[in-house]
């Protein structure tokens, strides 16, 4: 998907090549591509290495040891498994390796030697030789590597002091210099700046981005203004946000000064039953109001069809930033033990101590108030709007563990990406002061989006088969928030990420010319990298673990696109048609006020409201709205007999028919889980009896895969023409990148788009793809139904459903979606492995 | 919105019986209740069921001589009850209230049972109208207590297999390669005379006669002396199970017995033999005051190891207390707290480290002596479980019966004490959850290796629940002596019998057998989860989990593969005129069933 333009790949091919072969001839261990093994990056010095080490493999790796070469650069910690497979010159530069650690993750180096243990820092000497080195790292794995007793102790010395030297946890400016040591040399940089981006993902950057949003959510009374293009109104909004069609900008601009930081009600996202998802910063008290200022809350409020506008306050139940830090450094310190003197909470005071951090409520009281939002939401026809102080924080997980909860879009893996994209990133979630990553502000540091990833995986947990990325995933987003390389998480709204790029000028203009010239997101400067964003997986994953980052074959409910918000269409029982028209309610602790001051402003007058607007504050939809939230608690009670009851017979595909039905997962204590395969993936003392598990996969991935192969195969059989869809034209295979980068020629349209069919030569391609055993396409005549309607055929089966109407034409917007849900399926390893 | 209406089912015990043998019960009340064959309607009532998820509820209650059956009767309410609780469950019924108490359902029963739930039924206070119910329940739930027979020998079930032939003493030693020139097979205990809790057949050193045994047998509680239960195929090591030997406060000796021990140290040649005290020390030491105690450095060449596994009493306790914060209501505010403070995952979590303890001696090539105080509890669950992490044969649907059946039903394992099947004495101090404590360490290995087990959850639900309801003989009684006195082979139905004619419910579709590989599970607590499955089964909210998202998942993908291989079978018939080359490439798949064995499995992933 992302790959370095042909052009620059024959640049950075020649000039380095010749250069590391003189060196690498004359001996010196560094600026080369390939020193003893480890494949550097331009650039990249090899400081020390340790040959015969052996690495301790998590459970989730297969447990027991890898026997290895371990290195150190100035940029991180690598480990070159014995034979492992050498990678060919000319693959894309990835920054870590599956075994290596980025320096800047590293937070304690330990070493164990002759019954002791130590915590090295860079002004430490040891008197004993070590043993074993351990680093602990920020996004709380544990490393640990065995030294063999051959190897001089000078050697394991070095690399020890080597390594607490450089990784320089806490010192100002160090940030820089790893950036600088991993995207800082020439190569690199123009390597970054003709990546092009993830078409598949909404960036929320242009107004046509949030355009395709209003239209994929069939929000059709919103617009998105321009208002904010020059951040005057909101420095901490994004350029462009959605508001009603009625409000005109000149009414909306007078919104602005009654909202703390200008962060006026905006909208979100549209339930199909016709609710629409609104955020807001509390209300400005201090300062003048007219009459119209609040005639334009209102305007704002509800400017669209619904009635009813309910304002969820999340300061009173949820934790605050600070206390989330508390809770995650708790947690922390429980997991991985006190490192310095490898005391760890006693095994029997486990549970109270995980209890005492407090994490667990946090995760649960945010998923509480998500899934009160997603039952209002469901209720239809209601406008909910998220009011946090700053709305920089919890709004954005609430909102969007809300729309992850009803939207079955944001469960896939590029839908997330979006997700985050539209309410952290363009949100102006404080993404660089929260991660602290300048080590300057501890007070600001609050991990508020990792308690939004382990919510996530707290649904993932409970409703596995509605997702279709996986935990792997998950955790692949949890340990990139720790790597300060991505400009995701190096800026604190869409202002400070465009100053950046303006800033720094233009001194290599990319290439391609595809990228809007206005925000340049990874454009470079000699002193400052170009920073790519998270999403840029090839950057960190291989192509390998990157396919386990979704289903393989993703689970398939009836989905239907959302169109233009219409599932209202049925009859709704609990469509409240008896409310007054423009009734605000405030919800808080689960009970429904009509307040009689909100906005603040009005306190002291609140008769003006009812009287200039002719509208009866009714209280009788309290009840309407009550009944709403009760369906949620009722909802956690099983619809079906027990499962377990009845005899366990074949059960065909479960889950609501509606794929809107939001997923409400079960918050008593002994339904929270703890995120062991992030939190105690290092956990040493796991290991003490550790045996090498299978090493073949999970049935359920093997039967998924099968069910891959038939899918293609079908696909194959049913197609009269032998056009395989666009997204197996495009080869997935990491030797495939010569080939990538044929294809990359045609850089102007986005990938999914690619014409295929006629160009790519579909038998041989299709055949490499799928089973060995696959028959001939051309050989199966009898045509699907329904099935040629698009080039993508029934590759389309996860977003439309397999009965979806012949003539239910996709729009091509949906179809991008569909292909990136599809994606994953041809990326598997190679099938006949 | 659908109205919220929902059902729910709380019994987890029959899914066999579907089709209804309705003889002549048509115009009865609740008429359409699918009895057992030899199952009899005792009585039946109007009554209000004080359930604490739904409040009263309104409805019918029939009480057979087998079950108390509940049915809600109101149409309007929104959760629809059914109860169907074995007699055998219940531990105690109690009157509660009287005809003259006030306030709304206060004159009715009070239901504690067995597993994990009380049940509160209200009446009227009109003529006595619980004293029928009352009396017929206090029979019915304890015959023995009542001369009556327990219902396991009233029973009328039938089925294709005998469930009392899945365990063969002589051929399961067969398997494990014995006799061989170290260890023989004796039946001097064929008439319980050397021990009358121990089985029949025994396998003990080649070189210990008759006499010896009986001398040692002089010096172990109970005469439980030392034999083997498994040995490691490759190298020899075995675990021997035993009782106490009988210090005494004054430290007795016993050369035969520390010759017999030597003997089984000599068996495989190694330098020590170790002796797993799985009692904690003081505990040992204070038995020495009633006779016990434990091997000391007389025993040359030996090794000693308590294991901390605190005795039934406290086990009994800890669940009371667990039970105490997930029944009714599953305590919120605190609940870890809540739950370390039970302790129950704790005590697991040692009986599973010192089961780990066990294997990983034999595995490493040392035998190893395993005994508590008497050698029926405790002991049970070491050597059954290490012999579960050792022999993937256990860890088959049939090798786990024949693992239950070897060390806990033959080897003597209190089942009468421990549950007190039929017998009113709810407050007997001889009862203690031990065996469900062993399927809870079980559930933990089948949580940590998903792969590994042929069984599944459902497996270990049944077990536990007929553990109960004495359906079945397969755990009345507490030794094999006993069986045979009371001809439990002859007159009752195992519960293998029912398990093995359906045994496709009780497969783990995701089961890869393995053999030879040892299973070491994390004993830690940070690795240890409640079974929210079986203790909290009962309220409404956890059933929804009962089926794993990932076994969800994997039938769904059996329906998506089933669907294509049809949608291609179609494709071919349609067009096998034109193309035979098509035909024959997928034969081997064209299959299409719904239920999936992981034979058929595999024959499907052979083409890849």
């Amino acid at each position: 998907m992302l790959t370095g333009s042909k052009t620059t790949f024959k640049v950075r091919q020649m000039l380095p090549d010749i250069k590391e072969r003189m060196l690498s001839q004359s001996g010196v261990n560094a600026r080369s591509r390939d020193v003893f093994g480890l494949r550097c990056l331009p650039g990249e010095c090899v400081l020390q290495r340790v040959v015969m080490v052996r690495k301790k493999l998590t459970a989730r790796e297969g447990r027991g040891w890898l026997s290895g070469t371990l290195f150190c650069t100035h940029f991180r910690v690598a480990f070159v498994p014995q034979d492992s497979p050498k990678v060919d010159d000319n693959a894309d530069p990835v920054l870590l390796g599956d075994h290596d650690v980025a320096l800047a993750s590293i937070e304690k180096v330990v070493v164990v030697g002759p019954n002791r243990t130590k915590l090295v820092t860079p002004n430490s000497s040891l008197k004993f030789t070590p043993e074993e080195l351990v680093l602990y790292c920020r996004d709380m794995r544990v490393i640990c590597f065995l030294f063999d007793r051959l190897t001089p102790d000078a050697q394991v010395l070095e690399i020890t002091y080597t390594i607490a030297k450089t990784y320089q946890p806490l010192r100002p400016g160090s940030v820089l210099s790893f950036q600088n040591a991993a995207l800082g040399s020439v190569e690199m940089k123009q390597f970054l700046s003709n990546r092009r981006r993830d078409a598949q993902v909404n960036w929320f950057e242009s107004a046509s981005d949030w355009e395709q949003e209003l239209e994929r959510c069939g929000a059709t009374s919103w617009r998105v203004s321009s208002v904010n293009d020059r951040f005057e109104m909101s420095t901490s909004l994004s350029r462009f946000i959605v508001v009603p069609q009625k409000v005109l900008d000149t009414e909306l601009k007078k919104s602005f000064a009654h909202f703390n930081e200008g962060r006026i009600p905006r909208w979100c996202w549209r339930h199909p039953r016709g609710s629409d998802l609104l955020r807001m910063a509390s209300f400005q008290n201090n300062i003048y109001h007219e009459k119209d200022d609040i005639r334009n809350l209102e305007m704002v409020l509800f400017g669209c069809r619904s009635s009813l506008c309910v304002v969820v306050e999340l300061g009173e139940e949820l934790p605050s930033p600070a206390d989330v830090q508390l809770a995650l450094g708790r947690l922390r310190a429980l997991c991985l033990g006190d490192i310095s003197t490898s005391v760890s909470v006693p095994d029997d005071k486990w549970l109270s101590t995980l209890e005492s951090t407090h994490w667990l409520d946090y995760i649960r009281a945010c998923l509480r108030k998500a899934s009160e939002v997603a039952c209002l939401l469901r209720g239809g026809h209601l406008t909910v709007a998220l009011q946090e102080a700053e709305d920089r924080d919890l709004g954005c997980l609430v909102s969007s563990l809300v729309q992850l909860m009803c939207d079955p879009l944001c469960r896939t893996r590029h839908g997330f990406q979006s997700l985050v994209q539209k309410e952290w990133v363009a949100a102006g979630h404080r993404f660089c002061s929260r991660g602290n990553y300048h080590r300057d502000n501890d007070k600001e540091e609050a991990p508020v989006f990792l308690l939004f990833l382990d919510c996530v995986w707290q649904l993932w947990f409970q409703f596995p088969s509605r997702f279709q990325l996986t935990d792997e995933f998950l955790l692949a987003v949890h340990d990139s928030v720790h790597l300060p390389l991505f400009s995701t998480f190096l800026a604190n709204c869409q202002r400070e990420r465009c100053k950046r790029s303006q800033n720094l000028g233009q001194s290599y203009t990319p290439v391609n010319g595809w990228r809007d010239a206005l925000h340049p997101d990874s454009s470079s400067d000699p002193a400052d990298p170009p920073l790519p964003p998270v999403w840029d997986w090839a950057l960190q994953y291989s192509r390998e673990r990157q396919a386990r980052f979704t289903q393989p074959v993703p689970p398939a409910p009836p989905l239907q696109p959302l169109l233009n918000g219409n599932l209202n269409t049925h009859p709704d029982s609990h469509r409240m048609n008896d409310t007054p028209p423009g009734s605000v309610f405030l919800l808080s602790r689960g009970t429904f006020t009509c307040p009689a001051n909100l906005p603040p402003w009005r306190s002291g007058s609140s008769g003006v409201y009812k009287k200039s607007h002719r509208r009866a504050l009714s209280s009788e939809s309290v009840p309407g709205l009550e009944r709403l939230l009760k369906a949620w608690s009722l909802s956690e009670f099983p619809q079906n007999p027990a499962p377990g009851s009845g005899p366990q017979g074949p059960q065909g595909p479960q889950g609501p028919t509606d794929a809107y039905e939001p997923l409400l997962p079960l918050l008593m204590g002994p339904c929270m889980g703890l995120w062991r395969g992030c939190y105690l993936r290092g956990a040493l003392h796991a290991q003490a009896f550790s045996h090498p598990v299978s090493s073949l996969a999970h049935p359920v991935e093997r039967l998924a895969r099968e069910v891959q192969q038939l899918q293609a195969r079908l696909a194959q059989a049913s197609s009269p023409e032998p056009s395989p869809p666009a997204v197996t034209a495009e080869p997935r295979r990491p030797d495939a990148n010569l080939n990538q980068n044929t294809n990359n020629g045609t850089f102007l349209f986005p990938a999914s788009r690619a014409p295929a069919p006629p160009t790519a030569p579909p038998r041989a391609g299709s055949k490499n793809h799928h089973a060995p055993w696959a028959p001939p396409p051309a050989a199966a005549p009898a045509p699907r139904p329904g099935n040629k309607d698009s080039p993508g055929g029934n590759k389309h089966t996860f977003l439309f459903g397999h009965s979806s109407a012949p003539e239910a034409r996709p729009d091509p917007r949906y179809y991008q979606l569909a292909g990136a849900a599809k994606l994953p399926k041809s990326s598997g390893p190679p099938l006949s492995s | 919105m659908a109205s919220p209406v929902s059902v729910y089912n709380s019994n987890a015990l029959d899914p066999h019986i579907r089709s209804p043998p309705r003889e002549a019960l048509k115009m009865e009340f609740l008429a359409d209740v699918t009895l057992l064959p030899g199952e009899d309607r005792i009585t039946d009532k109007d009554i209000i069921y004080i359930c604490p998820f739904n409040g009263a509820v309104k409805g019918k209650v029939l009480i057979t001589n087998y079950r108390l059956y509940f049915r809600s009767s109101d149409a309007d309410v929104t959760v629809a009850v059914t109860l169907d609780v074995p007699l055998g469950a219940i531990s105690r019924v109690e009157k509660m209230g009287g005809a003259s108490s006030r306030g709304e359902n206060s004159y009715g029963l009070d239901i504690t049972c067995k597993d994990m739930r009380n049940l509160r039924f209200a009446l009227k206070q009109e003529g006595h109208s619980r004293r029928d119910i009352f009396e017929n329940l206090f029979r019915y739930a304890f015959p023995l207590s009542h001369n009556l027979p327990l219902f396991a020998y009233v029973t009328q079930e039938k089925y294709a297999e005998v469930g009392w032939s899945i365990y063969n003493p002589v051929e399961e030693f067969r398997r494990q390669g014995l006799p061989n020139k170290k260890w023989r097979i004796s039946f001097t205990n064929k008439s319980y005379e050397l021990c009358d809790t121990y089985p029949t057949v025994l396998a003990v050193p080649v070189r210990s006669t008759e006499d010896d045994l009986k001398r040692v047998a002089a010096f172990r509680s109970r005469g439980r002396i030392p034999v083997l239960s498994w040995i490691h195929r490759e190298n020899q090591a075995v675990i021997v199970r035993c009782s106490q030997p009988l210090v005494g406060m004054s430290g007795k000796r016993n050369k035969d017995d520390e010759r017999y021990l030597d003997l089984i140290r000599e068996a495989n040649d190694t330098p020590k033999l170790t002796i797993y005290d799985a009692r904690p020390n003081v505990n040992a030491v204070a038995n020495k005051a009633t006779g016990g105690g434990y091997e000391g450095d007389e025993y040359q060449n030996a090794e000693l190891v308590f294991l901390d596994i605190q005795n039934i009493h406290v086990m009994r306790e800890s669940l009371k207390k667990l039970k105490d914060i997930v029944y009714p209501n599953v305590e919120e505010s605190h609940w870890l707290s809540s739950l370390e403070s039970t302790h129950w995952l704790e005590h697991v979590k040692l009986v599973l480290s010192g089961a780990i303890q066990v294997a990983d001696k034999v595995c490493s090539g040392n035998s190893v002596v395993v005994h508590c105080s008497d050698g029926w509890d405790r002991t049970a669950q070491l050597t059954s479980l290490a012999m579960l992490m050792l022999d993937s044969h256990y860890r088959t649907l049939r090798g786990f019966q024949v693992l239950i059946e070897k060390e806990w039903i033959s080897f003597g394992h209190k089942f009468a004490s421990r549950i007190g099947h039929g017998d009113k004495n709810h407050a007997d101090q001889d009862r203690s959850p031990i065996f469900v404590q062993f399927i809870d360490c079980v559930w933990q290995m089948t949580k940590q290796f998903p792969t590994a087990f042929e069984f599944n959850e459902h497996l270990l639900l049944t077990i536990l629940d007929h553990l109960y309801s004495c359906r079945f003989g397969t755990f009345l009684y507490n030794c094999e002596s006993a069986r045979d006195a009371n001809e439990v082979r002859l007159k009752t139905v195992s519960l293998w019998a029912l398990v093995n004619s359906r045994m496709d419910i009780y497969l783990n579709p995701f089961y890869t057998p393995e053999s030879g590989r040892v299973l070491y599970p994390v004993a830690s607590m940070r690795h240890l989860e409640l079974w929210v499955s079986y203790y909290i089964r009962w309220n409404p909210r956890i059933q929804q989990q009962q089926q794993s998202p990932v076994e969800q998942r994997y039938r769904e993908l059996l329906a998506l593969r089933d669907e294509y291989l049809k949608k291609l079978e179609q494709l071919q018939l349609s067009d096998s005129s034109t193309s035979s080359d098509l035909a024959n490439s997928s034969t081997p798949n064209t299959t299409p069933s719904s239920t999936s064995t992981p034979s058929q499995y595999t024959h499907l992933q052979t083409p890849l």
